[in-house]
């Protein structure tokens, strides 16, 4: 017998039902961690329809219920507690969540946690590490558009451009592709954009040196370090600006 | 789901935080091997070999010390004896040996979910036997407490991939030599509910131990079931003593099993070829387990094997080279065509300290008994030193190596959901599989997840101290020991032993010998 096999109960614990639209809202936002911890989507989206029909703003799900809970996953992933499947299902989950709030969100004109345009770097057809970064990143309420693979200078400023992200994440896995992040940063540079743009660079023949090296804003270790990174450097940047 | 009145709670962090501290390993009372043998040597060597070990036995004899009892029931069983010299005819120890010992048996434990059985293709996995000295991280290198041996007996315990007790642990020599025996016992028994390994070092030690196995399981029970075994050493090259022997006639008497094991550093106690050596193991096995055969028909016996090689610089002992290797591999092909369980193997190492050395000698000479079909595989975790020391560090890293044999010898699972076509199809090219069906349904348990390997980034690895194994497994045992809750022992059986050790003690005086 395997012990940590099956999500429920292999404890033998008595099984306890639960109905979210009677919990109160401290008790269901609680809940609701736990369901995104277990990536249970569907269980996600019915609590965050709950919330906004007990009048909730679309902002404040966002970030006590979904947020605060991908928080919580961020870091049991940092410390392999959650493995990596898991953290997909649980991003998963957060995504169901925020597609019901992202058209509120836009009426309002409320900001999200951050929007960041990311691909590995030209001549580089690896894209594990940076779809697990993508995937961390969503999970942490971040709008992620990924462009893919082998992108050149253009692709990435004609990305920036389109999107105006708040973040331009570059990864390499080759240590013949990484000295390209330094291209597109100059490129920044002569083109009057680098200040305009948290820069944040990632990939396993990295390290911080590297990224100081290239002009980089950061570099990240891993995907549970990339998103918390980012948090932290969006809400930075967006307080320098206000 | 919108339509449930209610559902099941899910349950969130501290739930898999729980699931995930509670031990992944399999837990089996021993291995079942499901993968064929490895045959590094052809049908006709292995018969040349058994040529030759006849003619060893019919021609050169092997020598029975000090021991006219064995001596005359050898000559009775049709042996030629010379003084001490017992020569046997050619295929006579073979044909003794194959009319009654057993080609498989039980080792009864306490707890009966323990139990252990012994040949065929099972794999039994037991602690490292017999150090002076204990080491670790804090102390470093000293002699062995029966508090060392008390550690030990309860780190083995609580090893999911360790199937047994062992015997003599560490030597504790802070107790006089005569009766440290009845502690050593008494610790196995009370300390876990794992089969455990009897006492060899006098005649008299050994009836301890089948009286202390009585009360725990009944004298009619253990005169017909084997609840204890015992490593019977050859005096290498070519020679039984009577400390040997006394025991293994006392354990045979009592259908107890032995471990017939010539001791062989190559070069000094047999030739310095793989052939040669594995000739004469042969032949000292045969003579030792033919005797055992001879005492008591039907008696569990096992071909034990002790192999390494000594280098030809200093003659001290190395391990993890090649030619043990190839001598165990020879020597588990002899066992299997004989029809009686193999011993030999173990995490053997001349280092002294768990570093590189220990794990590549390790290493080497774990998956090479493991691949050459091992039944008993003694010195499985902690062996640092060529035996001198038992590493807490060491045993710790040496446990998981164990869990991994496990693994490696369930084979590879052909079913449908192993063949994995779903996930192949559902992914296809230029995705990736860690959010497939399959994936999901599987990841938890799809790769052995090592207990002390670091397989974080660097800056990770830097984040938590940059330890190295040995430091991570220094606070593996430490954890260990913190958590270890005994297992239940009936009262009156405790109190029975106690009183029958205490009796005993007190019937001689101390010695140190």
């Amino acid at each position: 017998m395997l012990d940590n096999v099956g999500d429920h109960n292999e404890m033998g614990e008595e099984e306890e039902d639960i109905i979210l639209s009677e919990l109160p809202n401290d008790e269901l936002v609680l809940q609701m961690h736990d369901d995104l911890y277990d990536g249970l989507k569907e269980d996600v989206v019915e609590g965050t329809t709950i919330l906004l029909e007990r009048g909730w703003s679309a902002e404040k799900v966002l970030s006590e219920a979904l947020v605060g809970g991908m928080t919580i996953v961020g870091i049991d992933f940092r410390d392999g507690i959650l493995f990596v499947p898991e953290v997909l299902l649980a991003a998963n989950a957060m995504k169901g969540g925020m597609s019901i709030l992202q058209p509120l969100l836009a009426e309002t004109g409320a900001k999200p946690v951050g929007t960041m345009v990311i691909g590995t770097v030209k001549g580089d057809i690896h894209d594990i590490g940076k779809n697990l970064v993508g995937m961390m990143m969503e999970g942490a309420g971040f709008v992620v558009i990924d462009i893919g693979i082998n992108n050149s200078v253009e692709d990435y400023l004609a990305a920036l451009e389109k999107y105006q992200p708040d973040i331009l994440g570059m990864s390499a896995l080759l240590t013949t592709t990484m000295p390209y992040m330094k291209v597109v940063v100059n490129a920044l540079v002569e083109h009057g954009l680098r200040d305009k743009y948290i820069v944040m660079v990632g990939g396993a023949p990295l390290n911080e040196e590297f990224a100081d090296a290239v002009g980089a804003d950061a570099y990240c270790r891993d995907a549970a370090e990339a998103s918390t990174t980012a948090i932290r450097m969006v809400a930075e940047k967006r307080l320098a600006c206000a | 789901m919108s339509e449930r009145s209610g559902r099941r709670k899910s349950r969130g962090r501290d739930a898999k935080h729980a699931d995930r501290k509670r031990n992944q390993m399999e837990v089996a009372a021993f291995i079942d091997r499901k993968i064929p043998y490895f045959d590094y040597l052809s049908t006709e060597s292995l018969e040349l070999i058994e040529h030759n070990a006849d003619t060893v036995l019919e021609e050169i004899g092997i020598d029975f010390r000090d021991d006219p009892e064995a001596l005359s029931l050898l000559k009775d069983a049709g042996a030629d004896v010379e003084g001490e010299r017992v020569r046997f005819p050619r295929g006579m120890c073979r044909s003794i040996i194959q009319a009654s010992a057993p080609k498989e048996f039980t080792q009864f434990a306490r707890n009966t979910e323990r139990n252990v059985i012994i040949g065929g293709d099972r794999t039994v996995l037991v602690p490292s036997y017999g150090s002076p000295f204990v080491r670790d991280l804090d102390g470093g290198r000293r002699y062995a407490t029966i508090n060392d041996f008390e550690n030990f007996v309860k780190l083995a315990y609580m090893a999911p991939g360790l199937h047994h007790s062992g015997g003599t642990i560490c030597e504790p020599v802070d107790l006089p030599v005569n009766k440290r025996h009845f502690d050593m016992i008494y610790s196995h028994i009370k300390y876990s509910d794992k089969p455990f390994m009897g006492s060899v070092t006098h005649p008299d030690r050994a009836q301890d131990t089948v009286d202390m196995a009585k009360l725990v399981f009944g004298d009619e029970f253990v005169e017909n079931n084997c609840v204890c075994i015992s490593l019977i050493n050859a005096n290498s090259p070519m020679t039984f003593d009577a400390t040997m022997l006394g025991a293994a006639k006392v354990y045979a008497r009592h259908n107890q099993a032995t471990m017939i094991s010539p001791f062989i550093l190559a070069g000094a106690m047999s030739p310095v070829t793989v052939a040669g050596t594995a000739t004469q193991i042969l032949a000292e096995a045969l003579a030792g387990m033919a005797f055992v055969q001879i005492v008591k028909p039907g008696a569990p016996v096992v071909f034990g094997t002790f192999a390494s090689a000594i280098s030809m610089q200093s003659g001290a002992p190395t391990f993890g080279t090649p030619e043990p290797s190839m001598v165990m591999y020879a020597v588990g092909a002899l066992a299997r065509r004989l029809g009686v369980p193999f011993r030999s193997g173990g995490g053997l190492t001349a280092s002294k300290v768990p570093d590189a050395q220990a794990a590549y000698e390790s290493a080497n000479t774990l998956q090479a008994a493991a691949m050459s079909g091992v039944n008993f595989m003694l010195h499985t975790a902690g062996w640092l030193e060529g035996g001198l020391s038992m590493s807490y560090e060491k045993f710790i890293m040496d446990c998981d190596q164990a869990n991994m044999l496990a693994v490696l010898l369930k084979g590879a699972d052909m079913s449908e959901n192993g063949q994995a076509m779903d996930a192949l199809r559902e992914i296809g090219p230029g995705s990736h599989f860690l959010g497939s069906a399959h994936t999901q349904a599987n990841f938890k348990t799809a790769f052995y997840r090592s207990t002390v390997a670091d397989n974080n980034s660097f800056e990770q690895w830097q984040a938590d101290g940059e330890l190295d194994c040995a430091q991570r497994a220094n606070a593996q045992w430490k954890q260990m020991l913190n958590d270890y809750v005994a297992p239940e022992l009936d009262p009156a059986i405790d109190e029975a032993l106690l009183e029958f050790i205490s009796k005993r003690k007190g019937s001689f005086p101390d010695k140190e010998y």
